[in-house]
């Protein structure tokens, strides 16, 4: 009502140009009210598809939360109000797991944030067999999450490839992933040897941006290699590393495959990683009510990282 | 002699410091296929060996044991006659219906978003653009419902289906459909060409290189997908690949190496050898794809 006054003037433009007989003017205008319809038809595979996959099971979501069923007898559900919330904050086994997700997540970051950096500088500089090592470090990113965490089974198991390879050189043999203080690092580190690829390519494609003068500037200026990484090209780069930082939270947040195949979660609930928690409350222990409130929980937390992805995305950063 | 001193130190450091530069560019290379390509030799090599052949390579190490030495085919034998034959076809299935899908709907929606102006564009934007936030592991439990409401659990189609209106793909061709100039297709309209044989012979003509990337990216994505089929597929003989692969290496059970290893490298060498023939496009999808 109060954005009246502002509307109708270019109303009145626009009559005043409609009733002046300029007839191809008219047509484009008829055109662009027409838009709808063709852009509907365009648009209802995609949102329909949208809806089913996405927003419906969004509300199932939080209208399972509230309730206590089985997926073998979804009709005989009661109504349990905030109780699967606070059954998060107070079940030792769900706590666990989210602070071993928490662990998991920032134990990758530590890792993969300096070894792709680094990577991204070697690979940037006249090096031989530049492609050839960028294909090598990208073939476990094009490797499934499955046969990455059945070959790193292989090779951390007892008598396998990397406790070999250790007793050649004298060191007794480690049992990884069944040692309760090994086992997380070791899924860590394999998580690292997976990803690494993608946040090497992401850092390079950061790096061939960022101008040739600085750096030349400040080698005139007596300043050694490493602290010209230091302190000119690491600050510059500091929006594709947040945006390193976010997709591979997302990534580390999502991880299933290594607790399925590795693990189960095991030695005594060190690898139970939250997806893997939520999978197992839902189809084995049949409670896919709370398994809703703690996804409901995930989903929180990744929205949160989505929304400083966006921001990011969007915001154009001035150096 | 000034010239001489200001010479020889530049001359003395310039040596060894190209040598070091060598030397450090042979040792990270040198770790590189350590960490990153002897695994995959050993995956494919001890997929040949059975499980006695395995063990006595490694213990102690010899280096045989990146090398299919006295191979034998037993492994991949006894894995089709387990029926990976099917596993794969049903992968394949899955795929095609993915990769198809996903190019049909995102390619359409694209167009809608890109080249027709209609009321309310900016609320459908915002409406695809927040499920951009889901994280798609987070969402099996009440996917696996809406599934079962429309009775196609342990389908093919089931397993395929909720990832084909891709956001990652939508976001991907609306850049691509943005860079064609629009004159192009006003020119074409003006000679009375509709909106789908714009979309047909103009538009998709022009993004070949982002189709192509789309491909690919879907194509391992939904090759590679594993807690969804895992959820949605009960039946043994809808099962796809990397659900076989996880089921016979589960812990707790005691795995047979060598089959294992031969289900591994037959589920991943394909797509290897597609990655390295088609680098360019996984890499720039990839890198991409971290916007989703």
């Amino acid at each position: 009502m109060h954005s009246g006054p502002i509307d109708s003037t270019p109303l009145a433009v626009r009559d005043l140009g409609g009733s002046s007989t300029l007839p191809p003017r008219r047509r484009s205008q008829s055109k662009i009210g027409k838009g709808a319809l063709p852009a509907l038809a365009f648009l209802t595979p995609f949102l329909l598809l949208l809806l089913v996959f996405q927003y419906i099971p969004l509300a199932v979501m939080a209208r399972s939360s509230v309730l206590d069923y089985s997926l073998f007898n979804p009709d005989n559900a009661t109504f349990v109000g905030a109780a699967n919330f606070i059954r998060i904050f107070t079940d030792a086994e769900t706590i666990q797991s989210l602070l071993i997700t928490f662990a998991f997540i920032l134990g990758v970051l530590i890792l993969v944030v300096p070894a792709s950096f680094a990577l991204a500088v070697f690979l940037n500089g006249k090096l031989p067999a530049r492609a050839l090592v960028r294909t090598m470090i990208f073939l476990p990113v094009v490797t499934s999450s499955v046969v990455v965490a059945t070959l790193w089974t292989f090779l951390l198991n007892e008598t396998g490839l990397i406790n070999s390879v250790l007793a050649t050189v004298g060191i007794p043999s480690a049992g990884f992933l069944t040692d309760t203080t090994q086992a997380l690092p070791a899924i860590i580190v394999m998580t690292v040897w997976q990803q690494v690829g993608l946040a090497t390519v992401l850092f390079l494609g950061g790096l061939q941006a960022v101008p040739a003068e600085l750096s030349e500037a400040a080698h005139m200026d007596g300043a050694g290699p490493l602290r010209r990484t230091l302190s000119i090209t690491l600050p510059l780069l500091s929006r594709t590393t947040l945006f390193i930082v976010v997709v591979m939270t997302v990534f580390a947040l999502q991880a299933f495959a290594p607790a399925y195949i590795m693990t189960g979660g095991a030695p005594q609930g060190t690898t139970n990683l939250i997806i893997y928690h939520i999978y197992k409350t839902a189809f084995i222990l049949q409670q896919p009510g709370y398994a809703s409130a703690m996804a409901l929980v995930v989903l929180a937390f990744a929205i949160i990282i989505s929304l400083i992805q966006m921001r990011l995305l969007r915001t154009r950063w001035n150096y | 002699m000034t010239t001489q001193r200001i010479a020889e130190p530049t001359q003395l450091r310039r040596i060894p410091r190209t040598i070091v530069r060598f030397g450090v560019s042979f040792v990270v290379i040198a770790i590189i296929v350590g960490a990153f390509l002897l695994p995959y030799l050993w995956m494919v090599s001890s997929a040949f060996k059975n499980q006695t052949a395995i063990f006595d390579d490694l213990n102690p190490l010899s280096w045989k044991v990146f090398l299919p030495v006295g191979g034998t085919i037993d492994n991949f034998v006894a894995l089709f006659e387990k029926g990976i034959g099917l596993a794969l076809l049903n992968s394949l299935i899955v795929a095609f219906i993915q990769v198809g899908g996903t190019l049909v709907v995102c390619t359409l929606a694209a167009y809608a978003l890109t080249r027709i102006s209609f009321k309310g564009r900016g609320v459908v934007f915002a409406v695809i653009l927040a499920t951009f936030m889901l994280p798609a592991e987070a969402l099996v439990v009440p996917m696996y419902g809406v599934i079962s409401g429309l009775n196609l659990q342990d389908t093919l189609l089931a397993v395929a289906l909720p990832w084909v209106s891709s956001v990652f793909g939508l976001f991907l061709l609306k850049q691509a459909f943005e860079e064609i100039p629009m004159e192009l297709d006003e020119a074409a309209r003006l000679d009375g060409a509709g909106h789908f044989r714009v979309f047909w012979s103009i538009i998709l003509p022009n993004v070949r290189t982002s189709l192509a990337t789309l491909c690919l990216v879907t194509f391992l994505f939904s090759w590679n997908a594993f807690l969804w089929p895992l959820t949605v597929v009960q039946s043994p003989q809808n099962q796809v690949v990397q659900v076989a692969i996880a089921q016979s290496v589960s812990a707790g059970e005691l795995p047979n190496w060598g089959l294992t290893f031969a289900g591994a490298a037959v589920a991943t060498v394909p797509l290897i050898l597609l990655f390295l023939f088609a680098q360019r496009f996984f890499v720039q999808g990839l890198a991409s794809s971290g916007l989703k």
